[in-house]
């Protein structure tokens, strides 16, 4: 196995912008403690899917050397802008891009400066690789892909990484509960939107804990409706296909609201 | 100052292969061409609104979307490289515009009033979304107008069809109101296709026009008969029936421009003007253009505000 870290964290940026926001630093400090347990696992490159890049033609995959801007979220600007400076391992992103035939995929590299990068990408990227030292594969949500679709380009993506001889960490970036409260409220007392949408996140912590994928399988589609889960958890899925549907119980570094959507930090054992 | 007055309303699509068909200095792709119909639409709606001469250019984009109510871009001046976040390879386009912010703010602070959740974007560094680029490139390529940019707060998607468009329509009024009381003339541009079933894959020459057909039967013919009722001027109708084409034909008019627009505009029932209609990867896009100066509408202003602003295609959903 040439898997050697795995984890799912939040793409809100609220964390990374404004984790003086004591809600919001419990996330980011939860990031961070996931960002020293990657590093301390030595990957040669991160392998991330961001449920906040969307694509609606070809599955999409990063072939830009490297990535380097600023950005500004759509909706959070007012609390500052995004710096990022990411390295890319573009030959097993080519390689990636290739491989996705042999699942019935249809994909293609994008390699453009200025390319709008989305915020889940970026705020992972800084947490999880702080000092931009390991390169990474990054992945975009196909709007028309399903879970299994996701599963299955997880997968494809570790068994590339495998062929090549790199060692990997999995990162699927996407939030847990989707509702975000719709009016202003004081971000000091946030909370989760609703009670269901609370005790949805905390039974799929529990589970994911538990590493009951059997469990899982059967109520995360439930999950991803009642709960308007982001994104239909795919970027769960994505973790789950690198892993072989397989692994033996995670650590939740931090679990909260952002805006009233559901966040949670989580480090799989693997 | 003079009251203000709304001198017309354009539906103005965006898709980005109409600029990388016209190869502006400011795209970065270069094509041999293609969609030339939607384009020689876009030239005619050109001269119309260079007729107009209009003071400010509103225009509300599905591609900036916001969850948390309905923004407005509140920078004096706002550059940079836009690119194409699903069409890169069509797309990279350099852009400079100016905004009228003294008006974004009364657009702001009306819609806050009318009981909308509203904020203004002042970060100098925001990149301006693709579809307010597109249709203001295509609408007015000397980029010598100022501009208002208004986000798609995403309530129709979120809550459902009707309850969204309940509020692009407040915003709509609210909109006439801050344009009526800051003395513009403006033109409301809104950037949205009609029928959105579009191809999953991109022929090998993006401007192969071979290609290039209605995706979906059932999606183009709801578009001509939507199109037809607007050539009438059966708003009622269209308004009537815009919650069923939305669903039947995925319409991009869910987003909220078109509802926006024509509740500015009073919803009036004159024939739009037909500029055009063409697909693009099989979506359908109408360039069309109501013209409230021709019909003798936009003189009216002082009779016909207060009706206006007491008609509504999607009132208040009333709550249990
Ligand atoms: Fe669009």
């Amino acid at each position: 196995m040439t898997i050697v870290a795995a984890f799912l964290v939040p793409g809100s940026p609220l964390p990374r912008l404004k984790p003086d926001n004591i809600p919001w630093g419990r996330i980011a400090a939860g990031c961070q403690r996931a960002g020293r347990a990657l590093a301390a696992a030595r990957p040669d490159v991160i392998l991330m899917y961001s449920s906040q890049w969307f694509a609606v033609l070809d599955e999409l995959w990063q072939t830009r050397p490297r990535l380097a801007g600023v950005h500004v979220d759509e909706n959070w600007y007012e609390y500052g802008d995004l710096p990022y400076d990411i390295k890319v391992d573009t030959e097993l992103a080519h390689a990636c891009v290739a491989a996705t035939r042999r699942i019935g995929v249809a994909s293609r590299g994008v390699n453009y400066d200025g390319f709008p990068l989305d915020s889940g990408s970026i705020v992972a990227s800084h947490f999880l690789n702080p000092e931009g030292a390991l390169p990474l594969v990054m992945a975009a949500n196909n709007l028309y892909h399903s879970a299994e679709t996701t599963e299955r380009l997880g997968r494809m993506a570790a068994e590339v990484a495998h062929e090549q001889g790199r060692r990997v960490a999995i990162v699927g970036v996407g939030g847990l509960s989707g509702s975000i409260f719709r009016e202003e409220i004081d971000i000091r007392s946030d909370r989760i939107a609703s009670h269901e949408d609370d005790r949805w996140n905390r039974r799929i912590l529990d589970l994911v804990e538990r590493a009951d994928v059997a469990a899982l399988r059967t109520e995360l589609p439930q999950f991803a409706k009642e709960a308007r889960a982001d994104m239909g958890f795919k970027h769960f899925y994505w973790i789950l296909g690198a892993l072989q549907g397989k692994f033996y119980g995670a650590r939740t570094h931090a679990y909260g609201p952002v805006y009233g959507s559901g966040a949670a930090v989580v480090e799989f054992t693997i | 100052m003079a009251q203000g007055r709304i001198l017309a309303g354009f539906l103005a699509p965006h898709p980005p292969h109409l600029v990388y068909g016209e190869n502006p200095p400011q795209n970065e792709a270069r094509s041999e061409g293609g969609w030339e119909p939607l384009r020689w639409a876009y030239e005619r709606a050109r001269k119309s609104l260079d007729e107009l001469k209009p003071d400010v250019l509103l225009v509300h984009s599905p591609h900036w979307i916001t969850q948390l109510g309905h923004h407005f871009l509140g920078v004096r001046t706002l550059r940079g490289k836009s690119v194409d976040p699903i069409f890169p390879n069509l797309f990279r386009y350099n852009f400079e515009l100016s905004v009228d912010v003294e008006l974004a703010e009364a657009c702001c602070a009306e819609a806050r009033e009318a009981g909308l959740v509203t904020r203004m974007m002042r970060n100098p560094n925001f990149r301006v979304d693709y579809g307010t680029i597109v249709t203001l490139h295509m609408i007015r390529p000397q980029w010598d107008i100022p501009i208002v940019g208004i986000s798609a707060n995403n309530t129709p998607y979120y809550l459902n069809t009707k309850e969204g468009l309940h509020e692009m329509d407040v915003l709509g009024k609210a909109t006439r109101r801050a344009i009526e009381r800051t003395g513009r003339r403006a033109v409301l541009l809104a950037s949205n296709t009609l029928s959105h079933w579009h191809f999953h894959e991109e022929p090998a020459v993006p401007e192969d026009m071979s290609k290039e057909h209605p995706q979906n039967y059932e999606g183009y013919k709801w578009d001509m008969r939507m199109i037809e009722l607007m050539r009438r001027g059966q708003t009622r109708e269209v308004f009537r029936l815009l919650p069923q084409f939305i669903d039947e034909a995925f319409a991009e008019v869910k987003s909220g421009a078109f509802t926006w627009m024509f509740s500015a505009m009073g919803y009036p029932e004159i024939p739009g003007e037909l500029h055009g209609y063409g697909t693009v990867i099989g979506t359908g896009n109408a360039v069309m253009e109501w013209n409230l100066v021709k019909a003798g509408l936009a003189e009216a202003e002082q009779v016909l505000g207060a009706a206006a602003l007491s008609q509504s295609a999607f009132p208040a959903p009333s709550r249990g």
